[in-house]
């Protein structure tokens, strides 16, 4: 790893300012993705801003929802009170990611911008459009079974890795924002990117901006469920997963809101299913009928067309255990 | 991934920005005649760092670059703390900063400046083991012994976390230690013991 | 020389000997030793398969802050062990085939170490290495083991086995023929490989992570043209290695020629993903089996055939098929085995080397045919029993197989396994019960041990192996102390350094019975010593004969009843001590007996009915090991066979992308070694039946049979839990959905 700059910084808006000055600066907070993507040579920043002494560690909560702040630990948040009782899909989401040390050092706002775990982009050997653009795809025609199966592009087919962020795709979170400009909200549907013709940016945020927050609204969901299935029991990347929150009333569905990870470049949202599921009553062909729709227009390559029908799977049981 | 014109890129702007900027401020003294540019480099490349390990005060002038990890083990002699992978994937470099358990293969040294560090040396009291080292020992909680102060530094935090209540719990809460030579089901057991015992860890 | 000083690590009851080094973090590993001048070094390796380097430019690099030297082949010393030897002037010479590190500019696989940056900090060698660039000249590189295994061309047959007909299983009442792989599985121990090496006044030092370190020391003195006596091998602790510390790497070789071109001591570390492409591997295998029977159960026929990969510079052969010729009682069997070159580094022994993968699929083929012929797979088993060796007819020392399945299959809980697959249901998921059978072969290898009594009481044995982790220490101090009658915290066991007497390299499974029989030795040598001693110096022992005087718990007492403590006789004599060394040979009857060890491993498990996930609920083996010699590190070694069996079966698959010849999953977050949650509860059973045929210590070996034959159990009650049969590992949850 080549040598850095490092500066400690102790309110966002030096933090945004420091980073303005230099594009070739970036934040660290857990460092647990940073660092690894710097000790691989996947990136090098030339200056290193330490955020960890802002004060953005709160979990608040009022009548719109809940805040979380950017430097709370995964850990942190997961076992929190207000998130347990109004939010247990996130807490169950943020335990099925990586390991209990990694938790505590890792922040949501760290979370959120994790790279993705590609071994073509992680390997600064192969081509990535992602790492470097116009390099080229190593996964289209390598090995590809942790790879996307929706929202992909002729340049990449990298799927993100976090497991909080299909959580809070399927509760409906705001990304808050502290920028030059000052602050601004971006819904978590719009923060993560497909990747299109510009792989190499993941998500909106704009350089020199800063999460602070995320927040998630108050809502009316009485049954979630994150399921995450993968290649061993615990500490492995999903290869599906499936976030869901239901409001049901009298066995009857009043609303449903679903999110896919390990499927896409970003937490992948099943809006017709969400729509399908309206009104439906809770029966194991109406789940076989909403995978069924979740699943159409997946598009497959060589190694992950288990995928369809593990997605498939996993939105049934996913369902069947929120609604069980 | 060319990194040619970057890294020198990279070397001219630390010795312009940082660097040279630096000088003008810093006390001529430390800047002799005669130093290359590689000392003056270096001597700015590193940072200050205040820390406490294992109850003993470090003042110390590191590299960013450097990790908790490497810190410990190749800068302060304190190699109890393994390095199993380098990448936060195996546990072994497992050690707690202000009483949490981490990583510190993925924790850069400064980010501890002002905190509270504790390694596997740090555990026992003199002769006296810590009840989790005693514990590793009547059940046999390792083979090689290689992954095993992170074993150990995990579950003290499994159980200080409130992750130790049923065997499977611990499973799922230590499954970022892993041990190659499959001492898992003997490390629950000491997990257990202790949790059972009932000692502030 | 800085050591471990272990000398406080007296250790109570049945605790392992060196475990208070290992919780307190004392326990120093290769790459802890720091001696004065220390320089670090790392690894440029290759980014191709195969071809040829056309230029390194060293320059920046070389320029980068710290760094010493960069060695590669345009300044490589010449290395003399690398020329071809001299087969006149000796006859038995062998050319070394291994990796001949910065030899020459030829790339033989992807991620062959071409340089290395000594710097003089470890920062700043990693960083310094990130700067060499190379520019090649590519060749078409095929490391594609699927696309090749049937390719004549390149394939290289080994010698062919036929007993009576070659294909009699096809005119069985009932048969089969199925075809099993396996793919590349990686060591991976915690403890990544390293080595520090010092030369200093015509000796040279190394701390190396080894099995063997008497091994590394012959190789270091005949490569670099050395005097063995002036090498000296530390290897105290090893932070385990399962196969992948049984020869030297390139980066042994590299880190001699570092210190002596610089004159420096130099630690030459590996990273995880360097533990992918330098220090082998289990090869990948592909596997056939055609297997028949009477409908009564007697297996007719069996004929086995596999592949195996190997280097294109070395050939890597392990007995895979050779299993099939007499694990159990069949009149017809046929087997064959080829090798396949492959532009990827050479593969090496790991953990249950053959066995492992061979009984992988004659298990599974024989718990294909139980359901076939609707006999329970332990029935099955039971009917073919090799009542003596298939192959040479002989009886075998001692073979407590039997006693194994009948002990396993209470613990699990057999009776309750479905005979129909997919039929019984536990909280919703899928129940699975597996069984199959691990044999591995079991001897004595030649030991030295040397002993010192001391007339404090204290035992001080010595030995050069080293132990990985099966406990070998805790398990030579045990035979210490029983053979002196002296408590466990009286005698001590040194090990890994070649300053002491000739030991094995451990591997095989043969640490106990090669290194315990020297210590029997050893002991039985310092008793005649005391013996002799009192007869000389005793007024009651006067004239006694050696023979007729007993020694009991540390006291030597004559026929007339006169007794004497050993320590009293010592101090009596003004003797501070006894001291003696000792050998033990190697087996030498086995033109008359078959040697195994033989265990049965038994799996519960769930299987997701919707997701495919299995969860494995329960696991017992029982093993035929001979004596237990240390109960507490023997439960723990047979454990951690089967948590390497449960990655071999579920999670462990190293993965090339063939268009680059470069793995692409090397690194534990994508290559998946069993985590915690992945390990059920387990019980171990011995039928501790001791084989003094094989050696005084009673012990047969354990390290692996612990794991031969657990992959298949798996697999075997993934198929009884689901009706699926999945013959290319590992299980993944998408093979079973």
């Amino acid at each position: 790893m080549i040598n850095f700059e490092y500066t400690r910084v102790n309110s966002a808006k030096a933090a945004v300012a420091a980073k303005s000055k230099n594009v070739a600066a970036q934040f660290i907070a857990g460092g647990t993705n940073l660092v690894d993507l710097m000790k691989k040579g996947v990136t090098a920043p030339q200056r290193l801003i330490d955020i960890n002494a802002l004060p953005l560690k709160d979990i608040s909560s009022d009548a719109k929802g809940l805040s979380i702040g950017t430097l709370v630990p995964n850990s942190v948040a997961a076992e929190n009170k207000l998130v347990l009782e109004k939010y247990p899909l996130l807490a169950m989401a943020l335990n099925a990611g990586a390991s209990a040390q990694l938790r505590n050092m890792a922040t949501v706002g760290g979370n959120i911008m994790q790279r993705t775990r590609c071994p073509y982009f992680y390997d600064i050997t192969m081509p990535c459009n992602k790492r470097i653009p116009q390099s080229g795809c190593g996964a289209m025609e390598g090995y590809n079974r942790m790879h996307a199966i929706f929202g992909a592009s002729d340049k990449c087919i990298a799927v993100h890795p976090s497991d909080m962020c299909v959580a809070l795709a399927a509760l409906n979170a705001t990304v808050v924002i502290s920028g030059t400009k000052g602050e601004k909200k971006i819904p978590f549907a719009n923060f993560h990117r497909l990747p299109g013709d510009t792989p190499e940016l993941d998500n909106n945020l704009q350089t020199g901006e800063l999460i602070t927050a995320v927040h998630i609204p108050a809502n009316r969901f009485n049954r979630s469920y994150y399921l995450k299935v993968r290649d061993r029991l615990s500490y492995a990347f999903a290869l599906v997963s499936v976030a869901v929150a239901l409001e049901v009333t009298d066995g009857s569905i009043r609303s449903a809101s679903i999110a896919m990870g390990g499927v896409a470049h970003k937490p992948w949202r099943l809006t017709e299913v969400e729509k399908y599921l309206i009104g439906k009553s809770i029966t194991a062909n109406v789940f076989k009928e909403a995978a069924e729709i979740g699943m159409k227009n997946a598009k497959t390559y060589q190694h992950n067309q288990f995928k369809v029908k593990m997605g498939k799977s996993a939105i049934v049981e996913a369902l069947t255990k929120a609604t069980s | 991934m060319d990194t040619t014109n970057k890294n020198e890129g990279r070397r001219d702007f630390l010795k312009k920005s940082t660097a040279l900027a630096a000088l003008t401020i810093a006390s001529p003294a430390l800047i002799k005649a005669g130093d290359n540019d590689e000392k003056i480099a270096a001597y700015f490349e590193k940072v200050p760092l205040e820390l406490e390990i294992n109850g003993q005060a470090y003042k110390l002038s590191v590299e960013p670059r450097v990790t908790l990890l490497d810190l410990l083990r190749e800068q302060l002699g304190l190699t109890g703390t393994k390095k199993g992978c380098d990448h936060g994937q195996c546990g072994c470099c497992t050690v707690h900063v202000d009483g949490k358990r981490i990583n510190s293969c993925l924790s850069l040294a400064v980010m501890s400046h002002g905190k509270k560090v504790t390694t596997i040396e740090g555990l026992a009291k003199g002769e006296e083991l810590h009840p989790m080292q005693e514990a590793f020992m009547k059940h046999d909680g390792f083979q090689c012994g290689y992954c095993t102060p992170g074993q150990i530094m995990s579950a003290i935090g499994c159980i200080r976390e409130g992750h130790a209540n049923t065997a499977e719990d611990v499973r799922e809460y230590m499954s970022g230690n892993i041990c190659r030579c499959g001492a898992y089901p003997n490390i629950v057991d000491a997990i257990m013991e202790v949790k059972k015992g009932g000692k502030q860890l | 020389m800085d050591k471990n000083n272990l000398s406080e690590t007296f250790f109570a009851d049945d605790d392992r000997v060196d475990g208070l080094a290992k919780v307190t973090g004392k326990a120093k590993f290769t790459a802890e030793f720091k001696p004065a001048g220390l320089t670090h070094a790392v690894f440029v390796c290759s980014t191709i398969a195969k071809g040829a380097i056309k230029h390194m430019n060293i320059y920046e690099a070389k320029n980068a802050p710290g760094v010493i030297d960069i060695i590669y082949y345009l300044n490589c010393p010449a290395v003399p062990g690398y020329k071809p030897v001299d087969r006149i002037a000796n006859p038995n010479a062998r050319d070394f085939t291994g990796l001949k590190v910065f030899h020459n500019n030829m790339v033989v696989s992807n991620g062959q170490p071409i340089a290395l940056v000594i710097a003089d900090t470890y920062e700043r060698a990693v960083h310094a290495a990130s700067l060499v660039k190379v520019e090649y000249i590519k060749e078409k590189s095929e490391t594609d083991f699927d696309k090749n295994k049937f390719n004549d061309k390149l394939l290289k047959p080994r010698p062919e086995y036929v007993r009576n007909q070659k294909d009699a299983w096809k005119n069985a009442e009932v048969f089969l023929e199925e075809e099993y792989t396996m793919p590349v599985e990686t060591h991976n121990p915690m403890e990544m490989h390293a080595t520090i090496a010092v030369w200093e006044g015509g000796k040279l030092t190394v701390y190396d992570k080894s099995q063997g370190p008497k091994n590394v020391q012959g190789e270091l003195g005949r490569i670099f043209a050395i005097d063995e006596k002036n090498v000296q091998v530390i290897t105290e602790f090893v932070g385990g290695a399962f196969g992948s510390s049984l020869r030297s790497w390139p980066h042994v070789h590299a880190a001699v020629i570092a210190t002596k071109k610089l004159n420096r001591p130099v630690k030459v570390t590996l990273n995880r993903e360097q533990m992918f492409t330098m220090v082998g591997y289990r090869p990948q295998c592909w596997q056939k089996i055609g297997i028949g029977a009477s409908k009564d159960g007697k297996l007719t026929g069996i004929a086995h055939h596999a592949v195996s990969n190997t280097s294109s510079y070395e050939d890597f052969t392990e007995g895979i098929s050779s299993v099939s010729q007499y694990l159990y009682d069949c009149p017809n069997v046929f087997t064959t085995y080829k090798i396949l070159p492959l532009d990827i580094n050479t593969p090496t022994w790991m953990r249950g080397p053959g066995p492992g993968t061979g009984c992988f699929a004659l298990e599974s083929a024989l718990d294909e045919l139980s359901y076939k012929l609707n006999i329970d797979p332990i029935e099955l088993r039971l009917i073919n029993n090799a009542e003596v060796h298939p192959q040479s007819k002989l009886p075998w020392t001692t073979k407590f197989l039997k006693e194994c399945y009948a002990l396993g299959k209470e613990k699990i809980g057999w009776h309750k396994r479905p005979t129909t697959p997919g039929s019984l249901k536990e909280d919703g998921m899928l129940v699975g019960y597996g069984m199959a059978v691990g044999v591995f072969g079991a001897g004595r290898n030649p030991a030295t041990a040397k002993g010192i009594l001391k007339n404090d009481g204290t035992l001080l044995l010595q030995s050069a192996v080293s132990d990985m982790g099966p406990g070998t220490s805790t398990a030579m101090v045990k035979i210490g102390s029983e053979q002196m009658g002296l408590e466990e915290k009286k005698v001590r066991f040194e090990l890994g350094d070649t300053d002491f007497p000739t030991g094995p390299t451990q591997g095989g499974s043969g640490s106990a019975t090669a290194v315990g029989s020297a210590v029997i030795a050893v002991c039985d040598a310092i008793k005649l010593s005391l013996k002799e001693i009192a007869i000389e110096s005793i007024a009651g022992f006067k004239n006694v004969k050696p023979e007729n005087i007993k020694y009991e718990a540390g006291k030597l007492i004559a026929a007339n009843n006169v007794s004497i403590h050993f320590m009293d006789l010592l101090k009596e004599t003004g003797k501070p001590e006894v001291q003696v060394s000792k050998s033990s040979s190697s087996f030498a009857q086995r033109d008359k007996y078959a040697t195994n060890s033989f265990s049965v491993h038994f799996v519960k498990l769930h299987v997701h009915p919707v997701t495919g996930v299995i969860k494995l609920k329960h696991m017992v083996s029982a093993a035929d090991a001979g004596k237990i010699i240390s109960e507490k590190t023997a439960r723990s070694q047979m454990v951690g066979g089967a948590v390497g069996g449960i990655g071999m079966a579920m999670t462990e698959e190293s993965l090339i992308d063939h268009r680059y010849g470069r793995y692409i999953n090397s690194n534990f977050v994508d290559y998946h070694v069993p985590v915690h949650a992945d390990v059920p509860p387990m019980d171990i059973v011995f039928p501790n039946q001791p084989d003094y045929i094989i050696s005084p210590t009673g012990a047969k070996g354990i390290g692996e049979i612990a794991l031969v034959g657990v992959a298949p159990a798996i697999l075997n009650a993934v198929y009884n839990a689901t009706g699926k049969r999945v013959r290319d590992l590992p299980v993944t949850p998408d093979k079973l959905i």
